[in-house]
């Protein structure tokens, strides 16, 4: 009489795990994005109720035509140009406004441009410097100095409280 | 005589180490995993200064020809009629979790007109902050 010895095997069926992984992959290159998610953060205001009334001459206004030309307190001015101007008024007072106003026909993109530039001027010792000025300050200085006064009135608070 | 024994080439692809690959590549896409919620092609204004965008922001789109679309950082995008409609959805947001962030995805060259008029509903809905999404800006040529 024969016996049939069934021998139970030892080894882990790994064969299909290659199909799953590759399933695998494909799902997350198909879903998965590496699409911006950083940009410039824009505080708003808590209360749009009772803003702060901004006198002309206390403020500097920065208006961005169409096709991207500034004009900045009514003088056609490029951006680069915008640094030195902003020196001469803000270091005598730090706290003044800067006041953007886009044309409702301007790129979205210019207010963008201007924005950003305004954002990395900083005050360090009543001197406004941009980052590469001053590298000889640690990032915690360069976090703590005061950043200019920025603001982006939209056109129903310029009807309303505009002087 | 003994003859020399051939040296057959292996006729095998060795793979054993294609799974070790494919696990890092998995690991790889697990940790860098984002689900697009708003599939709104736009070309993002360029910009020098870039923070980080807290994760599950809502996100509000409007495309070059001014389509707008929103989200609230969990759900797919819907399109809306317009900034009336973005006024809603963020005061049903902001109720919800008055800290919550939002995204502004706005294409470089729409007209300013479109993306007041929703900043404008955001201050109504007294959104605390809003993250203009942008590209990295060369720091060389910069400015201009």
């Amino acid at each position: 009489m024969k016996f049939s010895r069934r021998g139970v095997s030892d080894e882990i069926p790994t064969s299909s795990m290659a199909d799953i992984t590759f399933l695998l992959i494909i799902f997350f290159m198909v879903t998965s994005t590496f699409a911006a998610t950083r940009g410039l953060d824009f505080a708003l205001p808590k209360d749009d109720k009772d803003p702060p009334i901004v006198e002309k001459e206390d403020s500097v206004l920065i208006s961005i035509r169409p096709g991207g030309t500034l004009e900045v307190d009514g003088r056609p001015m490029q951006l680069s140009g915008v640094h030195e101007y902003l020196k001469r008024h803000l270091e005598n007072n730090p706290v003044k406004p800067v006041i953007i106003r886009p044309e409702p026909t301007a790129a979205y993109g210019d207010m963008v441009r201007v924005y950003d530039t305004l954002r990395q001027l900083r005050l360090v010792d009543r001197k406004l410097v941009m980052r590469d000025d001053v590298p000889s300050l640690s990032d915690e200085q360069w976090e703590a100095a005061r950043n200019i006064n920025v603001s982006i009135p939209t056109q129903r608070e310029i009807d309303q409280f505009w002087y | 005589m003994r003859l020399k024994a051939r040296n057959r080439p292996n006729a095998v692809i060795p793979t054993a180490s294609m799974a070790d690959i494919v696990f890092l590549l998995i690991i790889f896409f697990i940790l860098t995993f984002n689900l697009e919620v708003d599939k709104a092609r736009v070309t993002l204004p360029k910009s020098v200064l870039r923070f980080e965008v807290p994760k599950k922001a809502a996100v509000i789109s409007i495309t070059e020809v001014g389509q707008m679309r929103v989200s609230d950082g969990e759900s797919a995008s819907t399109v809306v009629g317009g900034p009336e409609d973005v006024l809603s959805f963020a005061t049903g947001v902001i109720a919800g979790n008055p800290e919550k962030e939002f995204v502004l995805k706005a294409d470089n060259g729409v007209a300013y007109r479109n993306v007041d008029r929703v900043i404008d509903m955001l201050k109504q809905a007294r959104v605390p902050v809003v993250y203009l999404l942008s590209d990295q800006e060369a720091v060389e040529g910069g400015g201009g």
